[in-house]
């Protein structure tokens, strides 16, 4: 991704005009393809390393050191990935309001999430008087572990996988849920108003959309006839499920897109942090650390479901040429790009009307793209 | 029917507002001035820090101290001392606070000599508010070596004037050399 | 013990939040307070004063060429259309005659700020409903109008370029090609905006139906401008009472019937297209001549009181002044169009949830500086 930016940056600057855009796009379409490709070939090679190593070997045997490692693994990742997603939110939000983004620390302003980071770290950790202070300093971990919990079951390649089980979908579903309590806990501990009602908003929210997300999950299980994220992407070996079950699953990917766009509080359901009316919602009151923490959490979350998309749609790690995991990689980064470009598009829904397009769009159109799911299975079989 | 059709609608409208975004993304110029290192271009008729342009033919100020800017402040912004009288007039000192100026450019307007500009600079803030008090070694144009020769100037005319036996007064007043420069008050045709 | 500590509810088991007088979405230091039942609204009262420096007052200590510069702080979005409300209440009150080129250069300043004002009601608006990215367009399209205003009078927010007797000095060149450039590329720009928010369903979820004000209302709570016209009253000043050139210029003035934000926010995106057409006019019939009649140095308008009506981006700005003969004024009263407005909002507001406030204040486009003044 970082190489396609070259592309679109500002120094390409020209007058507009539909033929001038497309030839950009064509443009930054190849920079990007031919960055990712170089990219990938180190990482090709690391992973083939990796994978054949007799080290990796060793570690397998070992359940301990194995869990060890992997946790390490996942931790790190998670942590050194969110800082390059909020690097390119930034930008990418910046593109698009003809603005640059972040731009002096590092080569264009890559390590402006360091150097934030950093001033998070050493900023005073303020605890509002009257605040529930346990509840307050416990809300930030309860958010962001649920979502380094879930990174267990995604399968970056069939080997890239923390642990993967018959019902790794179900896991991944009940736990990122909990990210929840979290938010529920942070906007009830400050003990500020505009914070309770992000709370409750929050709740609300991800408990009425899981049930949609829940169900266009459902349609994916009903075609590859299993709950394991490994079993789903080797069932799309020869063809991804979005393109070789396209009239189910292409409806299926929608309402998974949306209900994930309300799991991840992300506009147009950005109501537990709705800047115009709640300030900022559940995490008014947090600073330092713990406000980061949140934000963590909350682009760990948007990675895990772009992950989540890849898997159960876009044929997880598979592709030619390049390793499983950059495969994976770089598909997600495309959804989660597709993400931000919606955020920074649309506006943001009334409480009632975010509850009454669940209850009373997506709930009623997920059942029928599961029941047109299980039709299609029975017919494909 | 009409739900659907609505609905449809909606997603499409939906997807030329994701077109709008793109198009920007890709096909317009970015608009943001990088502040401290590049800056603004501003306009001739800017209104930004002051100055009292020197006049190099009468080497002195061009200001006579007549006070009418000062009268022309709405936030009494101006305070001079005057030095010299009738021909030979001028100020040895001119203050402004420019903490209550409202950069209003009436004082510039009330100006018959020309005497008083806006330059443009605009960086002003400071982190005291004395420091938003501006001298007259401050605002003439040449600083306070420009001061100096202009009270050097006029004492001496002062001087002449004096040992000549005065009878100045029915003399008018000397011809202060008059530019356009960037006089926003001078009405172009 | 510690829940002994913990906020309270009101004795009627509702909550009281404070938006303002510092927070993201009140357009400057209004302060509400509003009764919450869950997210329901159940009363709301606007605080106002916090922005209160006694211009009214201040008027009344300076000469009249002096008040000009004080107008600008009052609508300080649209600083030249209070800049002319002030003028012409002191020509009328002197009985000053204005230059009919000044006359048309005040129209195209007065339109360009108008522009300038409803970009700025746009992109916060749709920042209101949570659209981030519109304000970001709007703001770039209103820095080319702030720098053509600055090649103009010098200052890019606080003008004080209409003064009593005309303007001070004449376009500077290139201007009016620039202006024209400007004007047609914005027209272009128009539709984009349409697709980025006008169209968007959620955008119309949150504005239509939304804080909808009677056209009865309307007439009762004293409302002018687009919060009239978008309740179906066909009431602008620049046609109902025309001032300068206007009644010379051609064109329509927008009216909807529904009286909901998104009339009043389509109200004002047709009128940023009218503005442009006035401004093409006035720049294709613009007389030559003087811009400025000489005034006396001390002006001393004679026994009597003026009125003068003005239709700014916000409604019907008007100035009444009264003159006892000395150089001072003996009182002048500013009619802001944003204080009638607010003083809707416990009405319009009971009952709405929560995110419909932000809506509702979005949509009537306060500026603060006129209504405490």
């Amino acid at each position: 991704m970082t190489a396609g930016s070259a592309g679109l940056s500002p120094s390409a600057r020209g007058p507009s005009g539909g033929a001038g855009i497309a030839g950009r796009i064509a443009a930054g379409s190849v920079v990007a393809l031919i960055g990712l490709a170089l990219a990938s070939v180190g990482c090709n090679l690391v992973a083939r390393f990796v994978e054949g190593s007799p080290l990796t070997e060793v570690v397998g045997d070992h359940p301990l050191l194995n869990a060890l490692v992997k946790s390490f693994i996942v931790a790190n990742f998670v942590t050194l990935h969110v800082l390059f997603l909020i690097w390119w939110e930034r930008k990418f939000a910046g593109w698009i309001q003809a603005r640059l983004g972040p731009k002096h620390v590092g080569w264009n302003g890559l390590a402006q999430t360091v150097a934030d980071a950093v001033k998070l770290l050493v900023k005073e950790d303020i605890i509002p008087a009257k605040a529930d202070a346990r509840l307050f300093v416990i809300a930030p971990f309860l958010a962001f572990m649920p979502t380094l919990l879930t990174f267990m079951v995604l399968p970056f390649s069939a080997t890239w996988v923390g642990y993967d089980f018959g019902l790794a979908v179900l896991f991944a579903l009940a736990v990122s849920t909990n990210v929840s309590l979290g938010i529920l806990a942070a906007g009830w501990g400050a003990n500020n108003k505009y914070s309770l009602l992000g709370g409750a908003r929050a709740c609300a929210q991800v408990l009425a959309y899981e049930i949609p997300l829940a169900i266009s999950i459902l349609a994916v299980v009903a075609i590859s006839g299993s709950l394991s994220l490994v079993d789903i992407v080797e069932s799309q070996a020869r063809l991804w499920n979005i393109a070789a079950h396209a009239p189910v699953m292409i409806p299926a990917f929608a309402i998974f897109l949306i209900c994930a766009l309300a799991e991840l509080n992300r506009t147009p359901f950005d109501l537990p942090e709705a800047e115009s009316e709640l300030v900022s919602g559940f995490h008014t009151e947090y600073s330092g650390m713990r406000f980061a923490f949140f934000y963590l959490a909350e682009f760990a979350n948007n990675f895990f479901m772009a992950g989540l998309a890849v898997t159960l749609f876009f044929g997880g790690w598979h592709g030619p040429l390049l390793a499983g995991p950059v495969w994976f990689t770089a598909k997600t980064l495309v959804i989660v790009t597709l993400i931000m470009w919606i955020r920074w598009t649309v506006p943001r829904f009334r409480v009632d009307q975010m509850m009454g397009f669940c209850w009373k769009v997506l709930v009623p159109l997920s059942l029928v793209v599961f029941c047109a799911a299980a039709l299609w299975s029975v017919r494909v079989q | 029917m009409r739900v659907l059709s609505d609905f449809v609608a909606g997603f499409a409208a939906v997807f030329r507002g994701l077109w709008v975004t793109l198009l920007n993304l890709v096909g317009r110029p970015k608009v943001t001035l990088q502040y401290p290192f590049e800056r603004p271009k501003v306009s001739p008729r800017y209104r930004g820090l002051f100055y009292l342009p020197y006049d190099k033919e009468g080497d002195r100020l061009k200001c006579v101290g007549c006070t009418l800017c000062a009268q022309a402040c709405p936030t009494k912004v101006i305070t001079m001392e005057k030095l010299g009288s009738g021909k030979h007039a001028g100020v040895s000192e001119f203050t402004m606070d420019l903490g209550r100026c409202m950069f209003c450019n009436l004082c510039i307007e009330a100006c018959p000599f020309d005497a008083i500009h806006m330059g443009p600079e605009y960086e002003l803030a400071s982190y005291d508010r004395n420091a938003s008090v501006f001298t007259i070694r401050e605002l003439a144009e040449g600083g306070a070596e420009a001061v100096k020769r202009n009270n050097a100037t006029i004492q001496a005319a002062l001087e002449r004037e004096r040992e000549s036996g005065g009878g100045g007064g029915q003399q008018p007043l000397v011809r202060l050399s008059v530019s356009p420069g960037n006089d926003p008050g001078a009405a172009k045709p | 013990m510690a829940e002994a500590q913990r906020m309270t509810a009101d004795a009627d088991g509702g909550m009281t939040v404070n938006l303002g007088p510092q927070h993201p979405s009140t357009h400057g230091v209004l302060r509400l307070m509003v009764q919450l039942d869950g997210e329901y609204v159940r009363s709301c009262e606007p605080v106002i004063g916090y922005l209160h420096r006694g211009l009214e007052k201040m008027f009344e200590a300076r000469p009249y060429r002096q008040l000009v510069p004080f107008t600008d702080r009052l609508d300080y979005l649209a600083s030249l259309n209070c800049n002319l409300a002030i003028s012409q209440a002191i020509e009328r009150l002197g009985s000053v005659s204005v230059p009919e080129r000044a006359q048309y250069i005040r129209v195209v300043l007065c339109e360009l700020n108008r522009l300038a004002s409803h970009l700025v009601f746009f992109g916060t608006y749709a920042q209101d409903i949570g659209a981030t990215t519109a304000f970001l367009y709007a703001f770039r399209e209103r820095e080319k109008i702030l720098d053509l205003l600055e090649a103009m009078t010098g200052a890019r927010l606080t003008y004080n370029w209409i003064r009593p007797g005309g303007v001070p000095a004449d376009f500077p060149d290139g201007f009016a090609e620039g202006v024209r450039a400007f004007v047609s590329a914005f027209v272009k720009e128009l539709p984009s905006y349409d697709n980025l928010l006008t169209n968007n369903p959620i955008f119309r979820m949150r504005t239509e139906g939304v804080g909808v004000v009677s056209r009865d209302a309307a007439i009762a709570f004293g409302a002018s401008g687009p919060m009239a016209r978008g309740s179906g009253l066909d009431f602008d000043l620049r046609k109902t009472e025309p001032y300068e050139i206007y009644e010379r210029l051609e064109f329509d003035v927008p009216v909807f019937n529904e009286g909901d934000c998104f009339a009043r926010y389509r109200v004002r995106m047709e009128e940023t297209v009218q503005s442009a057409r006035i401004i093409e006019q006035c720049l294709r019939d613009i007389p030559p001549g003087d811009t400025m009649t000489k005034m006396p140095k001390v002006f001393k308008p004679p026994v009597g009181d003026a009125y003068s009506r003005t239709e700014s981006p916000r409604g019907e700005l008007s100035v009444y002044m009264r003159s006892n003969g000395s150089p001072t004024p003996e009182r002048v009263h500013v009619r802001a169009p944003s204080f009638a407005h607010l003083s809707m909002l416990p009405c319009l507001l009971r009952g709405v949830k929560l995110a419909d406030v932000i809506a509702i204040l979005g949509s009537q486009d306060t500026v603060l500086g006129e209504v405490d003044r």
